[in-house]
């Protein structure tokens, strides 16, 4: 019940985030990757930058260590990068986002959602028939 | 609508990932919680899930049935649990999913944004792929494959690498998010070209 409570306290903060950011128009995000505007550039080298500084603080405060995944390179890491780019410059959205457009009333996201989950068991059945590496603990994640 | 300054943007995009960490006790993911949906719909978990206390009480009555109460006379010392975070559930993860779509109307109820229907709110989209009706489905569902596609693939999206795993200095995330921009930038360019 706590993880519920929780999962959605911090996805409706983002959601609402991402939103008033402008993460969620194509044309944003369209112009971020033309770099005809930089602002969502400096948004995300910022939050990195603020984020480098805070997990080492957070981590003497808390009592418990919690999860710190590593997250090697495996043969999947470039590819399916360059993979996930293209789809996001094609459909403006990343996995949140694809939500927060339909929360906005873009609800052309339905066909977005739609692919991502199509994407994903697609994957799923390619790395089962062809790869044999194991894409680490990063699933879990 | 004016968005928010780039600063903001910022100072916003990090909290995220901290309040995660701070109340879940692990790294804000979302393409994770997409793997977990549908690993979890192609594979339902076979039978009741045990908790530790009753696996080590199977365990024993099992042991007790095969070589007599004399082979667990002796108790056998208490593993510590490890303080690794429960396996997240799939209610929890549609939970999450639901939330973001919350937030994003919650935002555009307060700032008065009327929906735009089954199309995006842009200027671009129609521009570089033309008005006719298929056009928005077609290229929304074969970017959407790409995203879940490409996600799995590189074992996470903007969050899981772009945000959690940079800051981290994680290698597989500053490969992947580099590649994440690459291929928006290319792909981005030949569209302006064509």
């Amino acid at each position: 019940m706590r993880e519920v409570v929780a999962s959605s306290a911090v996805g409706v903060g983002f959601g609402f985030a991402l939103s008033r950011i402008g993460f969620s128009q194509w044309d944003e995000v369209h112009r971020m990757f033309l770099f005809k505007d930089l602002r969502l550039t400096l948004a995300f080298g910022a939050a990195v930058v603020l984020l480098a500084a805070a997990w080492p603080l957070l981590r003497r405060l808390s009592r418990v260590p919690p999860a710190w995944p590593a997250r090697p390179v495996h043969p999947g890491t470039l590819a399916g990068g360059l993979v996930f780019g293209a789809g996001w410059a094609l459909s403006g959205a990343c996995p949140s986002i694809a939500l927060v457009q339909l929360g906005e009333g873009q609800l052309a996201a339905v066909y977005t959602l739609a692919g991502i989950f199509m994407g994903n068991v697609l994957y799923a059945k390619v790395h089962e028939r062809w790869f044999r590496w194991s894409p680490g603990s990063c699933m879990d994640d | 609508m004016t968005p928010w300054a780039w600063w903001a943007s910022g100072v916003a995009l990090a909290l995220v990932p901290l309040v995660n960490w701070v109340v879940l006790g692990r790294m804000l993911a979302v393409s994770g919680r997409y793997t977990a949906l549908v690993d979890r719909f192609r594979s339902p978990p076979q039978g009741p899930e045990m908790s530790q206390a009753e696996l080590i009480a199977a365990v024993r009555a099992a042991t007790a049935a095969e070589f007599g109460e004399a082979a667990v006379a002796t108790e056998a010392p208490v593993v510590q649990p490890s303080s690794a975070p429960a396996p997240r559930t799939s209610l929890s993860s549609i939970v999450f999913l639901a939330s973001l779509a919350l937030g994003g109307a919650l935002s555009a109820a307060l700032a008065g944004t009327a929906p735009s229907g089954l199309s995006l709110r842009s200027e671009a989209f129609p521009r570089i792929f033309g008005e006719a009706h298929w056009v928005t489905p077609v290229v929304l569902v074969v970017g959407g494959v790409l995203v879940g596609f490409g996600t799995r693939m590189a074992s996470g999206c903007t969050s899981g690498h772009g945000l959690c795993g940079v800051s981290r200095a994680q290698p597989g995330s500053l490969l992947a998010t580099c590649a994440f921009f690459a291929g928006g930038v290319a792909l981005s360019f030949l569209l302006e070209a064509l």
